[in-house]
């Protein structure tokens, strides 16, 4: 429970715009923490981390 | 006095270059001038670079939304590979490529801010900017509206041509100007400061494009491709 909770200080919002800052600017201590705690409860926003990561691939793989 | 511009034989162009003329008389002149240029350039180099006019027409379109500009920075480019001694052979010639592209377009856009009507026009990124729509992604409390999907293993899908298809489709459907800053950041490889420079905008604001470009093209992407191939939501 405290762990969900800790998970909820930053909203799925929050967590989604702080996943694509992250590929153009460094994050600092405070966000990189509540990131990762939001992202070890929430499947959706854990999608979505990985979906950000994929789209920078699939973008390098649309320059070759 | 004719301008020294080596230009490939007219036989090594397809049909788009030739409608070029339609644009001015500088492809005409260029002609001229590669009829009369010596040497020419070695034939398989101009067919080698033909082979990606199709790409860098594709960039060049999505980044500067303007078919005419578009033609022209990728004319510009071939003309300069053909003419400058620059590829080494160390990356491939597509990346070479696009790298002369880069500066050209860049060139382009900081033209374009000097024209006032056109520098206007990248004040709709503002308008871009609160569509109210796209925070329906939310409830009010912060919360997906809609859980994102499982894509599956997307990585799979980077080997089929018809995924490339759709990624253009899905960057096309993007509002002009943010596919322009997101074509910026991820296929020209700009620094986040130097766009910011280029288009005399915050960081912050630089950040809120490109995370409504990624969330739009996730979107696009989700619907389009990837639903059904995951476990759904």
């Amino acid at each position: 429970m405290i762990r969900n909770a800790l998970g909820h200080v930053i909203s799925c919002k929050d967590a989604s715009r702080l996943v694509s800052r992250r590929e153009d600017a460094p994050l600092s201590a405070w966000q990189r923490l509540v990131l990762r705690l939001h992202l070890a409860v929430c499947t959706g926003c854990a999608r979505v981390e990985r979906q950000i990561r994929f789209l920078r691939s699939a973008m390098q793989k649309y320059r070759q | 006095m004719i301008p020294f511009i080596v230009a490939p034989p007219a036989t090594g162009m397809d049909a788009r270059s030739t409608t070029r003329a339609s644009h001015g008389d500088d492809w005409i002149i260029i002609r001229v001038a590669s009829a009369l240029s010596r040497p020419m350039p070695n034939a398989d180099y101009s067919r080698d670079l033909d082979l990606h006019r199709g790409y860098l027409m594709r960039v060049a379109r999505l980044q500067l939304r303007d078919e005419a500009q578009a033609e022209d920075v990728v004319q510009e480019t071939l003309l300069a590979a053909l003419s400058g001694s620059g590829f080494s052979g160390q990356s491939s010639l597509r990346t070479w490529l696009t790298g002369i592209l880069k500066h050209k377009i860049v060139d382009a856009i900081r033209r374009k801010q000097r024209e006032p009507t056109v520098a206007s026009a990248f004040g709709d990124i503002d308008s871009e900017m609160d569509i109210e729509e796209f925070d329906a992604m939310f409830n009010p409390r912060g919360a997906w509206a809609a859980k994102p999907a499982d894509w599956g293993d997307p990585e799979a899908a980077l080997n089929q041509r018809q995924f490339l298809d759709m990624m253009d489709l899905c960057l096309e459907k993007l509002p002009p100007n943010t596919a322009r800053v997101f074509m910026m950041r991820e296929v020209m490889e700009l620094e986040t400061d130097e766009i910011c420079k280029e288009l005399a905008i915050n960081a912050n604001n630089l950040w809120v494009i490109l995370y409504r470009a990624r969330m739009a093209l996730r979107l696009c992407l989700e619907q389009n491709w990837f639903s059904g191939k995951g476990t759904p939501a």
